[in-house]
This record gives C-alpha cells, structure tokens and sequence, in this order.
C-alpha cells in the first residue's frame, strides 16, 4: 500500500538497527531539523495539522506553542503507556521503527528547546522498553542524542520510563505524577502541563504515534503530509483492528478511509460465519456503532458527528453471537478496576455500575436496573476530575441504549 | 477587582479569587468536602460543581477564578442534580452509623445530605468490607469505612506537618487511607486530623463516646501552654448546677488566626485541658482563725486594704513581697507594676513560671508561659523565686499561686507575718498561707496577651469562672482604690478594655494604632 509512511518499513529485517535504519536515509529529517530555526519547525507542524493520535485528537503544533519561553528547563514526555483496551498500535511503532520516534524525538526538543526527554512507557512492554533503550545507546553513540548533537550546539537525553500497569497513567498529568515517582493520580487542570508539568516546569506530552509522524512532516512538508490525509486532519492513522474479523491487526490508512472499507476491505471482512453486530471505534471509551452506522469516514469530525470518537482509532469488532451483556461487563469490569479513586464519581460510580451489571449477568436483574446504570452514568459524564470517567460513562451509556432490548431480554 | 453575579447577586472580588471565596463574600456558602482553606485545591470531592454562564461542563467553585462579568449559578438544577449525584455516590459506600459516630451534629456529609438529599437509597449492591476502628495514631482511631477519601489529612501531613505518616493506599473503590507499615501517626500535631476529617472517619480517642457535639457549648480563647498565644476554641458542657454536676470542658479546638497560627494547634495545646477540669478552687478559704473574717470579697479585700494602708501610713511599704507569673494578663502585670513597684515600691518581686522545654519549628515555643513578653515589656524584671530571701525583712507576701513550689516555701512563709495566695486550683500550698482567694484561668476572664513575636491579643471570657472566683484584674483595681495611694488613677478600671487604654498611653511598646 503506497499510502503507509509510519509503517513503510515494517518487516524490513533488523531495521530497529541504526545501521539499516541509516541505510534507508534515516536522520535525515534531524540533519534538516538542526539546521532549521525552531518556529520554522513549529510552523511546519502547525500546517500539517498534525492532531494527536493519542485519543483526544489536540493538534500538537498548538499544544507545543503553548509553552511559555520561560527560563526554566522544560520536558518532553512520549505517552508510549498504550493502555485503552483494543490498541495496540504504538507497540508495533516502537518495535519496529524505534529510530522514527527518537528521530521525532530530537526534532520536537530541539523545537521546543527541551533537553531531556521521557518516553513512558507501560510496563508490560518490557522488550519493547528494552528495543527503545539499545536504539537510544546507538543514536548516542552516533551522535544522535547526548551533548552538542551533530555539533549543533543542541543537547537531549532521552530517559526510558517504565510504568507499573496502570491505565489512568495514560491520562497525561497522571503520567506526569507517576514520572515523578508518585501514585498515578491525574492532576487538577488547569494549570495545563503545557505551563507546569513535569517537576513543576512546561512540559509537552505526545503520544508515540504523534511524535513518529514529525520527522515525516519535516522531511516532506506539511502540504505533502495533509495531502495524506485531511485538511484539517492531517496523515495517516494506525488502525488496530480487533475481534470477530478475518485478519485482525494493524492497518495504517489515510485519515478519513471509511470504517466499512476497514473491516470489509482491509481487515478481510467478518470470520466465516459470523455477522457483524456492533463497532467499537476508538479504543473501548468510544461509544459502540451499531452495524448499520460503520457507514462513515474515520476522522475526528465524522466520528463526533455520529456521536462516537476515533480515540485511539483502534477497532473492535463484535459480532452476532457475542452478548452485548458481556460487552458491558468487560467494559464495566475494566473502568471500576482502572478507576485511580481519586474523585467521587468515578471511584464508586463505576465499582457500582459493575456490581449492578454482574448481578445483572447472574441472571438477578431487572429493568429499574437499567434505569439506574443509565442514571448513574449520567451522574459520573462530565462531573469527574480526569477524563477517565467520561471514558467509562459513554460506552456504558451507548451500549445500554443502542443495545437495551438486547440487555431486557437477559434479565 | 473583577465584578462577577453569584446567583445574580452582584459582587467585586480581587483578581484570581476563586469563584468559592467570592461566594463566600456574596453570603453564598457553596458545599465542598475535600477543600480546605489551608490547601490549594483538590477537586476530588466534586461537590462544589457549579454552573457558570457560557461553560458547557459544570465547573468547580473551589479552583476555577472568577473573570469580570461572570455569571455563576450555584442553585440551578444541573447543579443541585450534581450534587445529589455526588452524594448519593458517597452515601453508596458510607456506613449509617451517625447515632455512634462522634462527627454526627459536626459532620459535613450529614449537613449536606439535610440540604441536597433526603433521598431513598438506590443502592442495593453489597457494600466493599473495609477496616473499622483502626488505631492510627496515639489518639486517633480510623474508620476506613467512613472515609470519603478527600484526602485532607494525607495533604495536612504532607504539606503541613510534613512527617507524611498516611497515604492512600490500592485504587478504585479499594482506595482507603493508611498508615505505612504500622508505623503510627506520630507527632506533635496529630489532634488536627481529626479537627479537619469532615466526616468521622478520623475519631479522637480522648473524645471518642464521651459525649455528643449537640450538648456542647462553644468559647473562643487563647491557648496558655506556651508563648506562641494561638487561637482555640472551648468545647463545654455547661454542667447541671441543681444536680451538682460541674461544668465539664471535653475538648479543645484550632481556631482560625492567620496571623498566628493558621487552622492549626498542636497536641500540647488540644489535649492539655484537664486543668480547666479538675481540681479548682471555688471559694475563699481562710486558715487563720483568729482574724474572725468572713469568707466573702467585701470583707477579705477591707483587710487587706488595710493591711496595705498600714504599710504605707508606716512608711514600710518595702516589706511587701510578691510573687508573680506570665499567666497574668498584660491588664493585670500593668497594675501589678503600677501598684506594687511604682507606688508602694515593695521589696520583692519574684515570677514563678512553668520551666522552658524544647520547642519546635513550628507552633509550639521553648518558652511555656503565655506572656513572659508581656511582664517584659511592662518592665518587669523577671527573676525566679529566692525564698530565702523571700522571708528577710518582710511582712506581706501576696502571691499568684499557679507555678508555686511547695517544696521550696515550706518553712520560709512561716516567717512573713500575712500571707495571701490567689489561685485557681487547690494545692498543698493552701494550708501554708493565710488566706486564700480563687480566680479565674485565662479561659474564663477577658483581658490581652503578648505573644513571644510582641503580637498583643485580646481575649474574652470563653467560659464562666468556677464559685467565687474574681479576676485578678478587678481585684487589683479594687486594691488600688482602696489602698490609700492613688484613687483616682484606679477609680476608672472597671474593664479590661479600660485598663488597656492606660497601658497604650504609658508604655509606647502596648500602644494599638487602631
């Protein structure tokens, strides 16, 4: 497919390497970068309306001209702690393509002015975390990162973090909390970590995608990068597609390709036998699309428009024969269990709705039940201290009232 | 200042006010449980959501500052919706045991749910099992069960006291707070814990069961156990006279001073308050028969004017010794100095005070007197007591009783002819002088002190004084006027408040620019 650019090189042997990442014309976009003055850079990304593939879709330009020219050090942290349930698009990046990410990396510190930077990264990826650390000790050795990189007077350490399996230290200021060696709450906003984040000094979070898709922008334009994708969406996304389909994976894809032709298409349509039921399209705090709304293009707009989110753009596929009643116990089960307990709505609303929805999966339910969980949820959307709780309210709202007689008929 | 309508009530507040203080001002108390004054803002509980003109989401009072023209409604239906959510979520998981809780008639939830609940419980699930009457500290006993998780004194012991004993322990709905490794909360502040817990989940051991917060009355004072003067509130049972059941004080609060000691006490201060208690001398008590006085003020202070009278008719008025202490008020110390040392010029004057201990970089002081700087100030020479020349050369001896030595006196009084103690309590120092006369303790009388940075406070009465006592500072002026010295300087003093105009005049260091 002539549209991939991230993962243009996946499967090309040893390319983790730096020697057959160098082959292939890597650091080039670094060279160019260093010899750019840094709000060119900014400039650059700006127009290639690079939005974050993180989940909440904020354009990165935007978020790195936030930080104030301050006379403090400042941090950049990669968000590699892909936790939403159904994505697992950033491991592919990491492992296969780990000299992109530092490339972006360099390019994102030099235009920021950040000199040490932190990949976080969750802690089941431990080879991966591994990978990431070799191809640092390589671009180090190459001269890459560490001090005056490519006697350009710039320096950047880059430090690989590893979390402790926690899905709120995805949410960006838990992550922040956990870097600094504290429980994995998520902060008070404002102020935003664009103004004081790490250590208490301006910091930019990025996801890995986000980040690897930098050099590609600086090396070929921000037109070029648009053209790949929408106007206002620029690039591609990573699609990880899971469940009941023929060839489950990551797909990369214009920003903007239809949701049918993913799965019908690309992912080879359903298993054999099976009929499609529902979408989940962004990561499990996406609201669920019946099967007869995957008639839509698969970008940040579209996707409000039919009262979802692309998210993290990763997939899930259910079919005929899955219970739409175990859909919502494991999304249930998931959000009570990851709740950090920090605020009120979500540390009990959640572990309440699961109870409710267990009893309701032993057979003990009724249809005030149902009332309650869609009440409950409303009381946890919007009202929480991180985004955690709307993550967990909207799936559980959708799923209870796309899919209500389905869940009357299990009582 | 920004101009903002709370509830359409218009109201100019300073630039980066929240928009709770600016409730607060327009007389709008908006309802929070994780926020407290002393910290910058949580916003864990979400109780303080409120609606702000303009904002798609409901907003929290106690972070978000107020902006010029901004319409803030703290009563519309999305919020009291919001609230009740809040608190249903919270009463989920929390036990009903007001009727044994010691927060019940104090407690935050409680007086919250009176105004935004008063629903019927949609909870039918089981409730998490959780750890009840978990001993924390040597006086607090916690109920993770009734936690609402605001963190408060995980923050006050971080922030604050910075010894950071408790933590937040497992996530979700398993959160509890807790000690680390069983090592207990221990320091010199941990009565606060249970002060700011605004539920019962923390529960002080020395008031648990012992009564309910209903039956209590409420004085504000100045704490005496050292130098620092912070402000304190009284908890009292005003005791059922006809049945002989005594006043009772069962606890001792923080009160809000910012200038001198925040929202906090420390432990010293809270829990040191049996003396108010235990042992108090009521009535006049006289060991000397022969003089045939009655027992009653009128004819006890005739006497002793006289005595005086006597002294200065002699012109022996330098065989007066006296015995002080820093517990006086600055009121009482400039009378003292007034009568005694400029008037009557008597011989001695001794100060016998509590002993310095160690102190700490916080609140508590080395010194343990409450107006050591006020007896200096007023030009005291502060010297401890020499009895052995207590006794040389004298005739009367009047002495302030608290601090006393029993030990040291005991054979040297018998030499000084009249002997007269005031005191607050009864001690074995009774049956060593001839009369002795009750007064009150700072706690029930008015009057200033003088902090050890030279702060002057003032301070009123909190509780009654027990029986007969009179204030030092009404006796003094009494004694003044009848002593045949000066009776007009004295004529005036019929309130603390009036003798502390005449300090400020003649001594610069009292004089309050107000």
């Amino acid at each position: 497919m002539k549209e991939k650019i991230l993962s243009q090189h996946f499967g090309l042997k040893n390319f983790y390497q730096i020697d057959e990442y160098l082959k292939e014309g890597g650091y080039r976009a670094v060279q160019k970068s260093l010899q750019m003055k840094p709000d060119e850079i900014l400039e650059e990304v700006k127009k290639a309306n690079l939005r974050g593939r993180g989940g909440a879709g904020f354009p990165a330009g935007i978020k790195w001209g936030f930080v104030p020219k301050v006379d403090k050090p400042k941090y950049l942290c990669v968000n590699a702690d892909e936790g939403e349930p159904g994505t697992f698009k950033d491991r592919y990046l990491m492992s296969h393509n780990p000299h992109l990410l530092l490339e972006g990396i360099i390019i994102a510190s030099f235009c920021v002015g950040i000199h040490s930077a932190y990949i976080y990264i969750r802690g089941e990826y431990e080879a991966i975390a591994l990978r990431l650390e070799g191809a640092i000790a390589e671009a180090q050795e190459k001269g890459f990162l560490g001090k005056n990189i490519l006697k350009s007077g710039f320096d950047l350490d880059v430090i690989v973090h590893r979390g402790a399996g926690a899905y709120i230290c995805g949410e960006e200021t838990a992550l922040l909390e956990s870097l600094e060696g504290k429980r994995g709450n998520p902060r008070l906003k404002p102020p935003f970590p664009a103004s004081v984040g790490l250590f208490n000094c301006p910091t930019v979070i990025n996801n890995v995608e986000t980040v690897s898709n930098i050099p590609l922008i600086i090396l070929n334009g921000a037109d070029w990068f648009v053209r790949k994708g929408l106007p206002k969406d620029g690039g591609t996304r990573i699609f990880g597609v899971s469940g009941m389909v023929e060839k489950p994976g990551i797909y990369e894809l214009p920003i903007g390709t239809s949701l049918k032709d993913i799965i019908f298409k690309h992912a080879g349509g359903m298993k054999k036998g099976k009929k499609l039921k529902a979408v989940i399209p962004g990561g499990m705090s996406a609201p669920v699309l019946k099967a007869d709304e995957i008639d839509i293009k698969m970008d940040f707009e579209s996707l409000v428009e039919a009262g979802s989110m692309l998210g993290s753009a990763a997939i899930i596929v259910i079919d005929t024969g899955t219970s739409m009643l175990d859909v919502l116990k494991a999304v249930t089960k998931f959000y009570s269990h990851e709740s950090c307990g920090q605020c009120t709505p979500c540390r009990i609303g959640t572990s309440w709705i699961d109870k409710i929805v267990r009893r309701m999966a032993e057979g003990k339910g009724s249809k005030k039940d149902i009332d309650n969980i869609l009440r409950l949820a409303s009381n946890i959307l919007g009202k929480t201290l991180c985004p955690l709780g709307d993550a967990a309210a909207m799936p559980i709202m959708s799923i209870t009232k796309k899919f209500r007689k389905e869940l009357e008929s299990r009582l | 200042m920004v101009k903002i309508f709370i509830d359409e009530i218009p109201v100019e507040v300073e630039e980066g006010t929240t928009v709770l203080k600016a409730a607060e001002k327009a007389g709008i108390s908006i309802p929070h449980l994780c926020y407290h004054e002393a910290f910058p803002p949580e916003g864990s509980c979400r109780m303080c959501l409120v609606e702000i003109e303009g904002l798609p989401k409901l907003e929290l009072a106690c972070s978000i500052q107020v902006r010029e023209g901004m319409k803030v409604f703290t009563k519309s239906e999305k919020v009291v919706e919001a609230r009740k959510g809040v608190l249903e979520f919270l009463l989920a998981e929390h036990p009903l045991d007001c009727p044994i809780c010691d927060k019940a008639g104090d407690c935050k939830l409680q007086d919250y749910y009176d105004e935004y609940g008063l629903f019927e419980s949609q909870f039918s699930e089981n409730k998490e099992k959780r750890a009840k009457k978990v001993k924390i500290g040597k006086n607090l006993i916690h109920d993770q069960e009734r936690c609402i998780l605001c963190r408060r004194c995980v923050r006050f012991l971080r922030e604050v006291v910075k010894t950071q004993e408790l933590g937040v322990f497992e996530r979700g709905i398993h959160s509890s707070v807790n000690i680390y490794d069983l090592t207990p909360v221990n320091n010199n502040y941990s009565g606060n814990l249970a002060q700011i817990c605004p539920v019962g989940a923390i529960t002080d051991l020395d008031f648990r069961f012992k009564t309910r917060t209903w039956f209590l009355e409420k004085g504000e004072s100045i704490c005496p156990l050292c130098s620092r003067g912070c402000s304190i509130v009284i908890e009292y049972h005003t005791g059922h006279y006809r049945f002989g059941i005594p006043r009772k004080v069962y606890r001792i609060q923080a009160h809000t001073n910012l200038d001198v000691n925040g929202f906090w006490i420390c432990d010293l201060g809270r829990y040191g308050y049996s003396y108010l208690n235990e042992n108090r001398l009521d009535r006049i008590i006289i060991n000397r028969e022969e003089w045939r006085l009655d027992p009653v003020w009128d004819t006890v202070m005739k006497f002793l004017a006289q005595k005086i009278k006597g002294l200065v008719y002699r012109g022996k008025t330098s065989r007066i010794a006296l015995i002080l202490n820093s517990w006086l008020s600055n009121e009482e110390l400039f009378l003292l100095h007034k009568i005694f040392k400029n008037d009557l010029k008597a011989g001695k004057i001794f100060f016998a005070d509590p002993p310095q201990e160690e102190g700490d970089d916080f609140l508590l002081t080395a010194e343990r007197s409450p107006n050591k700087r006020g007896a200096q100030e007023m030009g005291f020479d502060i010297q401890p007591v020499d009895s052995e020349a207590l006794a040389e050369e004298t005739d009367l001896i009047i002495a302030f009783g608290s601090f006393l030595e029993e030990a040291g006196l005991r054979g040297v009084l018998e030499r000084i002819e009249t002997k007269v103690l005031f005191a607050s309590h009864l001690s074995g120092l009774d049956s060593l002088f001839d009369i002795i006369l009750p007064t009150p303790l700072i706690a029930e009388k008015g009057g200033s002190l003088t902090n050890v940075d030279g702060r002057i406070q003032k301070f009123s009465a909190a509780l009654d004084s027990p029986g007969d006592s009179r204030p030092e500072w009404s006796i003094l002026a009494e004694l003044g006027r009848e002593a045949g010295i000066n009776f007009t300087f004295y004529r005036g003093f019929t309130s603390p408040e009036k003798i502390f105009k005449s300090v400020g005049k003649e001594i610069s260091f009292f004089r309050v620019e107000k």
